[in-house]
């Protein structure tokens, strides 16, 4: 039988995403575990093939979204994240996932600050797919859509930067208009290997065609929504991977 | 080694000498204490202190009667005797609650063995979703701390709501919220506030929106479904309701306390925050309110909850619970009170973690601070316990132990400070109050002169009655755990408006929908025509999303001004009345309820009571997935279809509002036809007849194809002759009138047939159609166009009323 890729999704106090981001995971194929990040060791790290970071207000996103979150995985894991992504393994962090990889350095240079309205933001949005071949992005059209809900979701990079990561293939989504005030529309990143990614927008939201606003939406014609796109190809890519490897 | 802080005081707790007391030393002592206990009340405990206890009480007694027995936890106006004087003639009524609400449900619960699995006596109700599966829901006010610390009362709103739910049953997981807010105009000039102190309705709402939003968005609990009112008469007195709804496995509903178990105190600690909050809500508002009660008024912390609540459904999925409640109103007090009043037990409050040392001992037992939790357990699951709670990261505390002897012993540092025989405790004296109810005159079938109809609309929609309340939803995670399928705002646009909200809900093929009503505007001339349309509006605004009307369960939530005047007194009666028939004529019973008085303000130039306010809530039960059905047009070249009779009377109508004209009777209902029609629509959504419903409400066939029409999908055009009528409406009432129990209806050309054989003998008729050729609503009379409006210009209207002042 073919081997099920694990995933361990790292929940922190306030981290309120986890459940719908294990769901996803599951109906994809990983075998999904959520552990608190009080119960997290290098060993289970070591067993998992993708590390997610879901959505949250972790430690109720005080004094920056991320922030103590990025402190409390350092002080609990130190460079067991690192080895993790250098041996091969994949992260993924969504919405606040995203905030907190981007303050432990997994990502491109920048932050997420408030958006330009100074309002937390819940609504749909048009996406733009600027990478392709992305271990998360297969089988996604380069124009989608997916949900978005944050108040610090406006990335900002030094001058020039987000420009140069366009550039450079590492911006993997914008936005179709400017929600929030984004440097170069930036909805998501990804890293030189291309084995994370951050990103705004919620895709375990967008599971099932009946998670979409419009009774009517069509999407590529199965019961599935986009967002379900984007766990099948990280794991088909993993799968693949796993595949190799055994034979 | 003890340090003492210098602020530690020499004692606990005192005892109080109330046994030579005469009758108005003991209401001088009430008022010093603010205990809001009425002469009589404390009359009561005098003669028990004196004949059963043969002692003098000591505080900490005197304070946890005072909210045992306090409005807000006991709901003494809805247990009285009441002489009630109304169009009728004069009768008694022995407890509203029991006339009026319980005794209902208890005949529907016989009609429907199986639906309700609970009500009235756990923290929420309970209805059936599946085999397995339970979902509860509760909705709670939070006015007065509202009024005096927006942010922070409405935080805390929400906060106590979702511990309800999670104090329900063994620990039910919150699933939805919703949110109904009563403000004054937001437009309103400051300088005709006539009060100190009093803040400007504009304050009220961004504070009280932010509040809701910062503890839910922070929760992860999707706030689907809300409504906001405006009138000049809750300016001092604005309301907040917070309701939560979940879900449990049906074997986890039922909780019994026994013997031997511990007691344990998880989340947030307690301190001085939130003192006396349960004996200030019931008492009315003044400028002094705002000076002196900030204490009364909690701070929220909602990852304190939010780590509280991971650890409460964790070791409810391990079975470790027997028994839990939240600390609401009255904090350990109630808490206690709940778990410990028949068994008995010992509580130590020296054990509680305290925010800030030197608490006296009534302060650590009455504190509401929140993010508490206390739950009773096995000795032998305390180890598992303590180490969840090390997972989560909350803190857990065992603060004492039930036993048998009936007797609720708390002890502070080695010393008995409160001992009381419980089933004394909740025996408060029934109260004997009078109401009276004379209805107004008002005018019936009035002839309203069509003038510029358009204009009208525009002005109607942009009325803060009827304007999308897009900002504020924008600012909820309404889609937070994934489940929200019909959300507050959908339709091929993404933003036109919806009826009720439903949730999927994991592991089941059924859904939840969540839906209220209130209409606070028709009270004003009618109070038991508001009790019986706002039920009948809730209902129908389940069905139409697709709920099956045999499987809805209600909520009441009344806010009454000032109980002791027999006028307002006397509407509440007759609301009650107007509910309590819709609920027996639709068998959709109630589960739940709360009741909030004294929402009154005594300004310089007399008292500012709100108006009657009765807010019904519902969940239902969406068979399955294909049933969902939204609110908007969907394709070019269906039929519009009405389903309901277009009355003649626009009393409570936004319309008559907004034209300024009083004392206009409002539309009569008929509830046995409105069911009829229900069970029609659902076995025509059941048949997938129905591409899109929009139940007729606010601003009447007007607004609503309006609103259907903002999917911008296509045109719309109605002919106003092929309405069915009762009497003869003229255009402006068939426009703008209000007449309760109407839908109207997108249906497919091809299945329009089969959609009127359904409704044979049902007060049903197509009225129009949806139009590729242009983007308009229109309206025809007598063959000719009397309403003619570009759907994105009215749009924009409808969509920024309330932009300018979020």
């Amino acid at each position: 039988m073919e081997e099920r890729p694990n995933a361990l999704l790292l929940k922190f106090p306030g981290t309120n995403c986890d459940g719908e981001t294990a769901r996803a995971l599951e109906v994809a194929g990983f075998v999904t575990e959520v552990l608190p990040i009080t119960r997290v060791t290098e060993l289970a790290l070591e067993a998992a093939h993708l590390v997610v970071l879901s959505g949250g207000f972790s430690y109720g996103d005080y004094v920056m979204a991320g922030r103590l979150a990025q402190l409390e995985t350092e002080r609990k894991l130190g460079d067991s994240l690192i080895r993790f992504r250098d041996k091969g393994g994949y992260l993924l962090g969504i919405c606040n996932g995203f905030q907190i990889l981007t303050k432990l350095g997994f990502l491109p240079r920048g932050s997420l600050i408030n958006n330009t309205s100074g309002r937390f933001i819940c609504h749909w949005t048009g996406l733009k797919r600027e990478v392709s071949g992305n271990p998360f992005m297969n089988g996604l059209p380069e124009s989608f859509e997916l949900p978005v809900a944050h108040a610090e979701g406006r990335f900002i990079a030094p001058e020039g930067a987000a420009k140069s990561y366009l550039a450079k293939g590492l911006v993997a989504l914008t936005y179709s208009s400017d929600i929030n005030g984004s440097s170069s529309a930036i909805a998501g990143l990804t890293d030189e290997s291309g084995r994370v990614l951050g990103l705004m927008p919620h895709p375990e939201r967008f599971l099932w065609a009946c998670n979409h606003y419009d009774p009517d939406w069509q999407g590529d014609g199965s019961e599935w929504g986009w967002g379900y796109m984007m766990f099948k190809s990280i794991h088909d890519t993993i799968a693949a991977e796993l595949a190799v490897v055994s034979v | 080694m003890t340090v003492m802080s210098p602020d530690l005081p020499v004692e606990n707790f005192r005892r109080i000498a109330i046994r030579d007391l005469d009758p108005e030393g003991l209401g001088e002592l009430s008022e010093d204490m603010k205990l809001s206990l009425s002469i009589d009340d404390m009359i009561e405990i005098q003669l028990y202190y004196a004949a059963e206890m043969r002692r003098e009480p000591t505080d900490v007694e005197l304070e946890c009667i005072a909210q045992t027995w306090s409005e807000h936890c006991k709901h003494r106006i809805f247990g009285a005797r009441i002489e009630h004087c109304g169009p009728g003639g004069e009768e008694v009524i022995h407890s509203l609650f029991k006339t009026y609400i319980k005794e209902v449900t208890e005949r529907i619960m016989e009609r429907k063995p199986g639906f309700v699995l609970g009500c009235f006596i756990d923290n929420a109700g309970f209805i059936r979703l599946d085999e397995n599966k339970a979902v509860c829901l509760k909705v709670e006010t939070h006015n007065h701390p509202s009024a005096i610390e927006p942010y922070a009362g409405a935080n805390t709103g929400l906060g106590g709501v979702i511990r309800d739910i999670l104090g329900a049953g063994k620990g039910a997981k919150p699933i939805a919220s919703c949110d109904v807010f009563c403000f004054g105009p937001p437009d309103i000039d400051s300088a005709d506030i006539k009060a100190v102190d009093v803040i400007h309705p504009l304050g009220i709402m961004r504070g009280v929106v932010r509040g809701v939003r910062d503890y839910g968005n922070r929760m992860g609990i999707p706030t689907i479904s809300g409504a906001v009112q405006f009138d000049p008469a809750y300016i001092y007195n604005p309301l907040v309701f917070c309701g939560t709804a979940g879900v449990i496995p049906i074997t986890d509903i039922d909780k019994q306390m026994r013997s031997d178990l511990r007691i344990i105190a998880v989340g947030g600690r307690t301190g001085r925050d939130g003192l006396k909050g349960a004996t200030f809500s019931s008492m009315a508002l003044d400028t002094e309110s705002h000076e002196d009660d900030q204490q009364a008024v909690q701070i929220g912390n909602p990852i304190e909850e939010k780590k509280a609540a991971d650890f409460v459904l964790d070791a409810r999925q391990r079975g470790l619970v027997i028994f839990i409640t939240d600390c609401g109103a009255g904090g350990f007090s109630s808490a206690a009170g709940e778990m410990l009043s028949e068994v008995g037990g010992n509580l130590y409050l020296e054990r509680a973690p305290l925010k800030e040392p030197g608490m006296t001992s009534w302060e650590i037992f009455l504190s509401e601070s929140q993010e508490r939790m206390v739950l009773a357990v096995e000795e032998s699951a305390l180890p598992q316990l303590r180490e969840l709670a090390q997972t989560y990261e909350t803190e857990l505390t065992e603060i004492g132990e039930s036993d048998h002897s009936g007797l609720l012993k708390i002890w502070h540092d080695g010393e008995l400070v409160c001992e009381l025989d419980n089933s004394r405790l909740h025996d408060a004296p029934v109260r004997h109050m009078r109401s009276e109810f004379i209805p107004g005159v008002s005018k019936a079938d009035m002839d309203w002169v069509a003038g510029d109809l358009a204009a009208d609309l525009r002005e109607v929609l942009g009325d803060f009655a009827i304007c999308s309340r897009e900002p504020i939803i924008r600012e909820y995670d309404h889609e937070v755990q994934g489940n929200t399928v019909l959300k507050p705002l959908a339709g091929a646009s993404g933003d036109a408006p919806q009826d009720a909200s439903v949730v999927r809900i994991d592991g089941s093929d059924q859904l939840m929908a969540m839906g209220l009503a209130l209409l606070p505007e028709w009270g004003k001339s009618d109070p038991r025509a508001m009790g019986r349309a706002t039920v009948d509006e809730c209902v129908r605004s389940l069905v139409v999303a697709g709920a099956n009307p045999e499987r809805i369960a209600l909520l009441d939530n009344f806010c009454v001004g000032n109980p002791e005047d027999p006028r307002e007194l006397g509407m509440l009666v007759e609301t009650c009345k107007g509910i309590a028939e819709a609920s027996e004529a639709y068998s959709a019973p109630f589960v739940s309820g709360k009741d909030s008085f004294y929402n009154y303000f005594e300004t310089e130039e007399g008292a500012v009571s709100i108006p009657i306010t009765c807010l019904i809530s519902a969940m239902g039960i969406v068979e399955q997935q294909s049933h969902v059905t939204g609110a908007s047009i969907r394709k070019a070249g269906s039929l519009l279809a009405i389903v309901g009779l277009s009355g003649s009377d626009l009393g409570g109508s936004v319309y008559a509002r907004v034209k300024g004209v009083e004392g206009v009777k409002v539309p009569e209902i008929d509830l046995g036809a409105a069911l009829e029609s229900y069970r029609t629509f659902h076995k025509a959504v059941a048949a997938g007849l129905i591409l899109a419903a929009h139940d007729i409400s606010e601003g009447g066939l007007a607004v609503t194809a309006a609103e259907m029409g903002f999917s911008m999908q296509a045109g719309l055009e109605i002919d106003l002759d092929a309405l069915p009528v009762s009497g003869s409406p003229g255009s402006v009432a068939r426009l703008f009138g209000e007449s309760p129990s109407r839908i109207l209806i997108e249906v497919a050309e091809a299945a329009s047939g089969q959609l009127e054989e359904l409704f044979t003998g049902i007060e049903f008729a197509v009225i129009g159609r949806t139009n590729a050729a242009h983007a308009k609503l229109r309206f025809t009379d007598g063959g000719e166009y009397i309403l003619d409006a570009e759907l994105a210009s009215i749009k924009e209207q409808w969509k920024n009323g309330l932009t300018h002042y979020y």
